[in-house]
């Protein structure tokens, strides 16, 4: 037990007395947490936005005018029929009016509805079809644009969803890609500078490594300073950024709410309170782990025991 | 206490012979003066026995312990056992006298408790009562291996080897750390001491162990100094 306060104290002395050496190490560290870090916040706006995409919308059919209910049942069967098909509503013209005077109870835009009497009714029939999975929507599209059904569809709406989910992905993709050759660059980066660090770190204490070896100190007590001091470095640097996480989100946060409008859905601040110590705890493992086996072979290069 | 057994080492996979076919039984309680010129192979005999380096051929036993074929991990077991002094005394310099002492026990792992009645005992022990809190850069050659010898002396051992500890020492200085050593050896420990002072070895009227290019060329109790 008082051999292991000695090691850390041991350690502390490694850490702060090559303090700047420290601080660079540190530093290293953080860009490598941070770009990891990102990469796993850009997974969760992705899967978050079209979780909630996915949830939302469905092709959204505007049938002609002159569509009778029986054509629009055939159209419904026939739509079911197909495999990628999970579901289709019908909209009835009463339901699309109400809806349209719903929505713009407030605004200007529904005075538009004044030109009509009270019975007559200018929408019409639509559908909300539902798919199985998002990439199926252009088939269905497609299966709708036939030229036997020219008659029936006036306009089928998707493709404000369909570029909004090409945004997202393409930004994740973007984000993703560049983030995780960061958190590679990084990383490596850590594992040199770690391992000079170490290497320093022994070079500076040869002359108390040779007493103790000279007196009989144990072959860990000698090794485990100098491991303990990296994991020191991991953690200082998971715990930094740990503890930026939160006021860097809440400045992001209302851009993100700014830039999907609609799909307020994505709360990353909210998505790291609940998972911080998840996150930040398998980071800190995987840094230890990496920073342990770095020193390992500093040790063995320049400890000679 | 020490059986040196047709110990032989050499260097440089093989090219200089430092060691040649030593013989020799030290006795517990002895105190041995091994002589030679520069580069008779002292220091050598030295690291073998402390287990720096391992020899070529023969046998080292120390204490009844055969550590010819010692496993890296029972090393700090031996250097518990015994006690090593240099001739730059391997202080460390941001350390008080105390502090110096204490980080041997430290780092063995000895309690709080213990640090604190055996270091002030070794301190007067060797006659640095008073100057505990003084850094190295403010002690004498002489003081300064005495601390090197209080550390030594922190696992108690049986053995103490001393390695031309007077050479960078004026006569004064030599005489007081002889008398230190002579009062350890009297104390019980068996004290092995390597110099190339013809005065110290003559004075001491103990045995003798002479080398030459890595051979013993003489072996005298009450001995003096050959070359
Ligand atoms: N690490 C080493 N590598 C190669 N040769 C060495 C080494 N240490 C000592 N020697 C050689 O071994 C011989 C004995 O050296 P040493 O034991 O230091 O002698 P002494 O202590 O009596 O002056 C010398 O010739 C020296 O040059
Ligand atoms: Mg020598």
């Amino acid at each position: 037990m008082i051999s292991f306060f000695r090691i850390i104290k041991f350690a502390l002395q490694g850490v702060f007395r090559n303090f700047w050496l420290s601080v660079v190490t540190i530093t290293m560290m953080i860009m490598a947490v941070l770009s990891v870090t990102i990469l796993v916040a850009m997974d969760y706006v992705k899967e978050a936005t079209i979780a909630s995409v996915k949830n939302k919308v469905d092709i959204l059919v505007e049938l002609r005018f002159n569509a009778g209910s029986d054509e629009v049942e055939g159209l419904v069967i026939e739509l079911e029929r197909l495999t990628e098909v999970k579901s289709v509503r019908v909209i009835t013209p009463q339901e699309n009016l109400e809806i349209f005077r719903q929505r713009n109870q407030d605004s200007q835009i529904s005075r538009a509805l004044d030109i009509y009497d009270e019975e007559e009714n200018p929408f019409s029939y639509s559908l909300a079809i539902g798919a199985y999975d998002l990439s199926q929507y252009p088939q269905i599209l497609e299966f709708l644009n036939q030229e036997k059904y020219s008659g029936l569809v006036q306009v089928s709406e998707f493709d404000s969803h369909e570029e909004f989910i090409e945004r997202i992905n393409s930004i994740a993709e973007f984000v993703n890609r560049y983030s995780l050759y960061l958190a590679l660059i990084f990383i490596a980066i850590s594992v040199i500078v770690i391992f000079n660090t170490i290497r320093i770190s022994i070079y500076t204490r040869r002359d108390e490594i040779m007493i103790m070896k000279l007196v009989g100190a144990g072959n860990s007590f000698v090794r485990l300073p100098f491991v303990l001091e990296s994991v020191f470095y991991a953690l200082a640097a998971v715990l930094l950024v740990a503890a930026a996480v939160y006021p860097l989100v809440s400045l992001l946060q209302p851009v993100l709410n700014n830039y999907f409008q609609d799909y307020s859905a994505i709360d990353l601040r909210n998505y790291f309170i609940g998972n911080l110590l998840e996150i930040f705890f398998y980071q800190f493992i995987a840094l230890a782990l990496i920073n342990t086996l770095s020193t390992s072979v500093a040790i063995r290069r320049y400890l000679r025991i | 206490m020490i059986k040196l057994v047709d110990l032989s080492k050499s260097y440089s996979s093989g090219k200089v012979a430092a060691l040649k076919n030593i013989n020799a039984h030290i006795k517990p309680g002895e105190f041995v003066s091994i002589v030679g010129q520069s580069g008779s192979g002292k220091t050598t005999l030295v690291r073998l026995i402390i287990a720096e380096e391992k020899p070529d051929s023969g046998q080292i036993i120390i204490g009844g312990w055969d550590i010819t074929g010692i496993k890296d991990r029972e090393i700090p077991t031996l250097r518990r056992q015994l006690g090593v002094i240099f001739q730059d005394f391997k202080l460390l310099p941001k350390k008080t006298v105390f502090e110096n002492v204490a980080f041997a026990m430290e780092t063995c792992g000895f309690s709080n408790k213990e640090i604190k009645k055996t270091v002030p005992q070794m301190i007067s022990l060797v006659g640095l009562k008073g100057k505990e809190d003084r850094y190295s850069h403010q002690l004498s050659g002489g003081e300064k291996q005495r601390v090197a010898i209080a550390r030594s002396l922190v696992h108690k051992p049986k053995l103490l080897i001393a390695d031309e500890p007077t050479g960078n020492l004026d006569s004064i200085n030599t005489r007081e750390i002889i008398d230190l050593l002579k009062k350890i050896n009297n104390l019980g420990t068996t004290v092995v001491l390597v110099t190339h002072n013809k005065d110290v070895v003559n004075s001491l009227r103990s045995r003798v162990i002479t080398l030459d290019s890595g051979q013993i060329i003489s072996d005298q109790e009450e001995g003096r100094y050959l070359l």
